[in-house]
């Protein structure tokens, strides 16, 4: 075996060192593209959902949120877990808010949002509602008839032809808002938001005060408490601490809630990303398969000469698994050189989507030693086998074709 | 050494079989220089691919110093073509890729022997058959002449029992088919080295001892030649 293993060796060294450096080119070429293929798209992806995470972080659940354990609608006595909260080392701030369904009405029409209560002066350390008004003004602290309307329902933004809109409401327009428990309420817009997202965008923001008085609560309910914490990273830690601390409500952190979350509305980009890693994979391995096999076919003349002057098949078949796993590694590296190029240029150029979501490439090390993992593989497999069974055939067959 | 009885080799089958050989018998023994002739067709190729292990025969028996070689398994047969014949191809048979030493001495490391004796072996050979300094060309920076040289040289660096040729001169000019018939004799007279040559050039037979004379798969004639001819 281990003159087998020299003896191929040696074919390997002697083929690659004065073969067709034009075709090990061409071979190499195409092998990074296919591994291009392999991990391109999945990054284009991870992107999205990072943007999305993103989204979740900055908007409705911060870095770890606190939500009613069960059925409950509401966090009891949220003030005492805003205070152990906030007690916890690492935790930069907490707030608490209120989310309530309602109708929002204006001349004749009429849009379902969520409308969520908070406190203006404390979301300013803990989501980007503050920084995204882009017409009008953020609530102010004793802000009460007041309203923010994201710019989907406004119909000023984005996405007004794709959903029900109030058709233009500007900054200083009257709207009704019927809450789900039947209580109405008239608001004068403060301001429209645009967030570049439907969680953001189909949404609307009132002081919390005002949910509070219109479900006849107590000053002690929250529907969550959205925390921040001081170092990235640390989430699940603190995710801990504040159990500790005694808060026996759910306790998320963004990964838990973003996994969650792309299983529900990623669930489709999903299963795109699964089929098209699938099809560049067996893309990728035919294309292997073809330029070996195409290769050893050129060589069954030099194959059954090397068997017909004693050189045993399996040093044959070892010298192309050589070749071809040679072939691979030239072909990843080059792969990986074109791909970070690629990941440099979208990450200095995002892609825009929804147009102004701004979508540019995750990478992500498990997916590309995944990947390469799986074209060494096949490489091995797609060198193996046709090398094996042309130094199956017969001596005379291989040199002289019957 | 060798002996070979009623080898029968057919191509094919039914109406369209091709008998090669049709039943041949003769002996060769240690030390000969033979010559194998004959008109094209006549089935000279197709007994020395048997005789040097690339083919088997349809029947008959074939023997080596005493072992039936015609029925060792694929394996056995691989490492004796390895160790113990020779074979030299009408189109030399290198490897294109492999420099005139590494064409040689890749065989002997098959064998197992380190890269070191390996290459020392392959030196010897290529002297032997003249080309020394030349160890580091590759195929394509060869003449004719040379190239069969090397294809020679790694045929008898494993010191093999016989060495075969088939038309070892067929693509060569006079010159350079001299140089090679040269050293087949000098390989023969200095070495003892048994050889079978196929040519159908019968200047050629007056390097050789003896001339088997072949005509449609049978022996024509088997003719001894009186030294120094
Ligand atoms: N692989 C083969 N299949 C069928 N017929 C063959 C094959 N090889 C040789 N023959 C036939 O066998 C006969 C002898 O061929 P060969 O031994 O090559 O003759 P020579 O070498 O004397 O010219 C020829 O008629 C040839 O056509
Ligand atoms: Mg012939």
């Amino acid at each position: 075996m281990i003159n087998d293993i020299r003896v191929g060796a040696l074919i390997a060294y002697c083929s690659v060192k004065r073969g067709n450096k034009k075709t090990l080119i061409f071979i190499v070429f195409v092998l990074s593209l296919i591994f291009l293929n392999l991990v391109f798209l999945p990054s284009m992806i991870g992107g999205l959902s990072g943007l999305f995470t993103g989204f979740m972080r900055d908007y409705p659940y911060g870095d770890i949120v606190i939500e009613p354990t069960g059925d409950n609608t509401y966090i009891n006595n949220a003030d005492l877990v805003l205070k152990k909260v906030r007690a916890v080392e690492g935790v930069r701030a907490a707030t608490k808010r209120l989310d309530a369904g309602a109708s929002i009405n204006h001349k004749q029409k009429v849009v379902g949002a969520t409308i969520t209560g908070l406190l203006p002066t404390e979301e300013y350390d803990i989501s980007r509602y503050p920084y995204i008004i882009n017409e009008g003004d953020f609530l102010g602290e004793l802000s009460r008839d007041e309203i923010i309307i994201g710019a989907m329902i406004a119909g000023t933004g984005f996405g007004a032809e794709i959903y029900d809109n109030l058709g233009e409401v500007r900054p200083g327009a009257l709207v009704d808002v019927t809450y789900s428990n039947g209580v109405k309420r008239t608001y004068k817009v403060k301001g429209i938001m645009t967030g570049s997202i439907e969680v953001v965008d189909l949404n609307a923001l009132v002081n919390y005060k005002e949910i509070e008085d219109v479900y006849g609560l107590e000053g002690k309910e929250a529907t969550s408490i959205v925390v921040r914490v001081n170092k990235e990273g640390t989430e699940a830690q603190i995710q801990d601490k504040i159990r500790e601390a005694g808060v026996n409500e759910e306790i998320f952190t963004w990964a838990d809630k973003s996994e969650a979350l792309i299983k529900q509305a990623m669930q489709s980009m999903g299963a795109i990303d699964i089929m098209s890693k699938i099809v560049s994979l067996i893309v990728g391995a035919a294309l292997v398969l073809i330029i070996i096999y195409i290769n050893v076919l050129n060589r069954k003349k030099e194959i059954g000469i090397l068997k017909a002057v004693g050189i045993t098949p399996r040093s044959i078949v070892l010298s192309y698994a050589f070749l071809s796993t040679f072939y691979v590694c030239l072909g990843i590296s080059a792969g990986l050189i074109l791909y970070l190029s690629l990941m440099l240029y979208f990450q200095m150029n995002p892609v825009t989507f929804y147009e102004t979501m701004e979508i540019s490439p995750t990478i992500d090390p498990m997916l590309l030693i995944q990947s390469i993992a799986t074209m060494l593989t096949l490489s091995v497999i797609a060198g193996i086998l046709p090398a094996w069974s042309v130094s199956k055939e017969s001596i005379l067959k291989a040199i002289w074709g019957r | 050494m060798i002996i070979v009885k009623d080898l029968k080799r057919y191509y094919g089958t039914g109406d369209m079989t091709v008998k090669a050989l049709k039943g041949v018998s003769f002996e060769i023994n240690k030390g000969e220089f033979v010559a194998i002739m004959g008109a094209s067709g006549s089935g000279k190729t197709t007994l020395l691919r048997i005789l040097a292990l690339l083919d088997d025969a349809t029947d008959g028996e074939y023997t080596i110093r005493g072992l039936e070689v015609s029925s060792l398994p694929e394996a056995e047969r691989s490492y004796y073509r390895l160790t113990q014949v020779g074979y030299v191809f009408q189109d030399y048979a290198l490897i294109n890729e492999m420099s005139a030493a590494e064409n040689v001495y890749i065989l002997s490391m098959m064998e197992g022997k380190s890269k070191k004796e390996s290459y020392t072996t392959a030196l010897e050979a290529l002297a032997k058959v003249g080309l020394e300094g030349k160890h580091d060309r590759i195929p394509d920076e060869l003449s004719g002449g040379e190239k069969q040289r090397v294809a020679i040289a790694r045929a008898i660096a494993k010191k093999p029992d016989i060495l075969f040729a088939d038309e070892p001169c067929a693509n060569l000019d006079t010159v350079n088919s001299k140089q090679v018939l040269d050293v087949f004799k000098e390989l023969n007279e200095k070495y003892g080295q048994t050889i079978v040559m196929v040519t159908h050039e019968l200047w050629h037979t007056d390097y050789v001892h003896r001339v088997i004379t072949f005509q449609d798969g049978s022996i024509l004639s088997d003719e001894k030649k009186t030294k120094g001819q």
